[in-house]
């Protein structure tokens, strides 16, 4: 990785932070900043499939079909953005979907390393809680501060995540 | 490729090649563990993870895509199971295009011969892998090694292409995502990867979006692959599978020294001519897989009983050698290889400006290939903890 993608990497993920910070801090009006941060994701996602139909698919056979999804996205983006009053219980069906399916796959790898005889309870602690996140979504389907406070346990999560990939070793030693 | 030719047909090219029965089954045993060696499996034995050669179905669905996770991928699967043909191919497209068109995996590339020469003196385990790693040329022709939509997405035309007593035909071929389910021949049903847009996702790496089809030895088929600017594409794998051995068969009497030098584009028809009827009936057999056909095959030419494939024949060996002496192990000569030709294909990816393998370092005792100053140090202390275990 190099060094500007590094630093790129660590500041986004700050940034995750803090706006996470910010709607813990304040559950109701972070609801709207949600909103708000959906809108700008679904305006920036549009423009990188443009640029990645560019540079990338306008080279390969149907890449026209990116072309199309990159123009929805950017409508998206600017419809999302005009709306004020999405119900908050479609956000916690999005959660309760990511983490239970994250859960499973946790639990099912957990399995598969079991079988090889190698570590597997860290996975194991990882699949339930994702498990427990995603039943925590449905229990608290009413409540709409449940809604952005585990939204942003998820934005500090993948935070993390980003800042230990800036860590992560790409280097391959090669002996003779 | 399977177990049917990675294991049994390289044991019968090894044996062609004038290898006892026992070097056969070495080398035979290292080509088939190329396919099972994954981080699971080096974890269980606390084995060095640099080592892997391939990655688990559910590794790969745990395996992140940021820029660590598509080298990580993109080294084990280039260097094991998709060598690239031609990494300073040329066409019309962006860098970031060309990044991945260039790492397309075909057969009789320098890579070929890099990679034999890389096992040239390196025992039978080394020459196991570069086996494996030649005949996956040819039937993960192609498709690349990397995560890529652009590359290895294809259309959903696909016409298996058959000779009868109708003559030649054409008949569509239906894929479905069972990935439980077993591929049905009769009934022209396989199972593939699902269309996933992300460029990056691992539904998108190398043939998952042409399912099995590439490692069935009797299909002849056609279909247009995302890169071939809509050309279609003919993959005759029984005419391939063919050539594919008869490289092994001259890859290996080369790194036995019986002739002074490896040629791509060469085949050996006269150490095959003997046996190429029986050779092309198991090849045109249409069958998932083909082990029982191979192994009648080699028992036949040595006369010996070749045991089927066993993933812990070596494990204890390893897990009870004391740390000096793990090296000198079956597995340990084996990791030592896995490690030594993924660092070769690394190294020279890299030295095409291609970044999608990391930041490759290559120890100075290594000769002739630059090592970046920034790194060098890095590879001395490393070779200083190897040499301390050795102590």
């Amino acid at each position: 990785m190099t060094r500007i993608r590094k630093i790129r990497e660590i500041l986004s993920a700050l940034f995750m932070i803090a706006l996470a910070a910010l709607i813990i801090y304040s559950p109701s009006e972070g609801y709207y900043l949600i909103i708000v941060l959906l809108a700008v994701i679904f305006l920036m996602r549009g423009v990188s499939t443009l640029i990645y139909y560019i540079t990338m698919a306008r080279y390969m056979v149907g890449g026209r079909m990116i072309l199309f999804s990159g123009i929805i996205m950017l409508d998206l983006g600017i419809l999302t953005g005009t709306l004020t009053d999405v119900p908050h219980y479609y956000i916690l069906l999005y959660l309760f979907a990511i983490h239970a399916f994250s859960g499973l796959v946790e639990i099912l790898r957990a399995r598969e390393a079991a079988g090889y005889g190698g570590s597997w309870k860290f996975k194991v602690f990882q699949g339930l809680t994702d498990i427990l996140v995603a039943t925590l979504c449905i229990i608290n389907i009413r409540n709409m501060n449940a809604a952005a406070v585990i939204y942003a346990a998820g934005m500090i999560y993948s935070a993390v995540l980003r800042i230990m990939s800036v860590f992560r070793r790409t280097k391959f030693i090669y002996i003779q | 490729m399977q177990a049917d030719f990675h294991y049994y047909a390289t044991y019968s090219a090894a044996a062609l090649a004038g290898f006892s029965h026992d070097e056969c089954m070495k080398i035979c045993y290292g080509a088939q563990l190329v396919d099972l060696c994954s981080r699971s499996f080096l974890n269980a034995l606390s084995a060095p993870p640099e080592a892997a050669t391939t990655m688990l179905r559910l590794e790969l669905m745990d395996a992140l895509t940021d820029y660590a996770g598509l080298c990580s991928i993109t080294r084990i699967w280039s260097s094991f199971h998709f060598l690239p043909r031609d990494l300073y191919a040329k066409r019309n497209g962006s860098r970031r295009y060309m990044n991945k068109y260039r790492l397309i995996c075909g057969p009789d590339g320098p890579l070929v011969s890099d990679t034999v020469e890389n096992a040239k003196g390196q025992g039978e385990e080394a020459i196991g892998i570069a086996m494996h790693v030649i005949a996956d040329t040819w039937a993960h022709a192609y498709f690349a090694g990397t995560p890529s939509l652009v590359i290895n997405n294809t259309t959903d035309d696909f016409y298996e292409i058959v000779c009868d007593e109708a003559g030649e035909h054409e008949e569509k071929i239906n894929f479905r995502h069972r990935p439980t389910g077993e591929d049905d021949i009769e009934g022209r049903q396989f199972t593939n990867s699902l269309y996933q847009r992300g460029e990056h996702s691992v539904m998108n790496l190398g043939h998952g979006r042409a399912g099995h089809l590439p490692d069935y030895s009797y299909i002849t088929y056609r279909y247009m692959p995302a890169w071939a600017d809509y050309r279609v594409v003919v993959k005759d794998n029984p005419s391939d599978y063919l050539k594919a051995f008869g490289q092994m068969i001259h890859a290996m009497r080369y790194l036995r020294g019986e002739i002074p030098s490896f040629e791509v584009g060469a085949y050996e028809p006269e150490a095959i001519a003997p046996y190429e009827e029986k050779i092309r009936s198991i090849l045109c057999r249409r069958q998932l897989i083909a082990s029982d056909d191979w192994k009648e095959f080699g028992e036949a030419l040595t006369g010996e009983h070749i045991e089927d494939f066993d993933l812990d024949k070596y494990r204890d060996g390893y897990i009870n050698a004391a740390g000096s002496e793990k090296d000198s192990t079956y597995l340990g000569r084996f990791f030592s290889a896995a490690t030594r030709h993924k660092g070769m294909v690394c190294s020279r990816i890299s030295e095409a400006g291609i970044p999608l393998v990391g930041n490759i370092m290559v120890h100075p005792a290594l000769g002739n290939i630059t090592v970046h100053p920034a790194l060098g140090k890095l590879a001395e202390r490393a070779v200083e903890r190897r040499e301390a275990g050795k102590r």
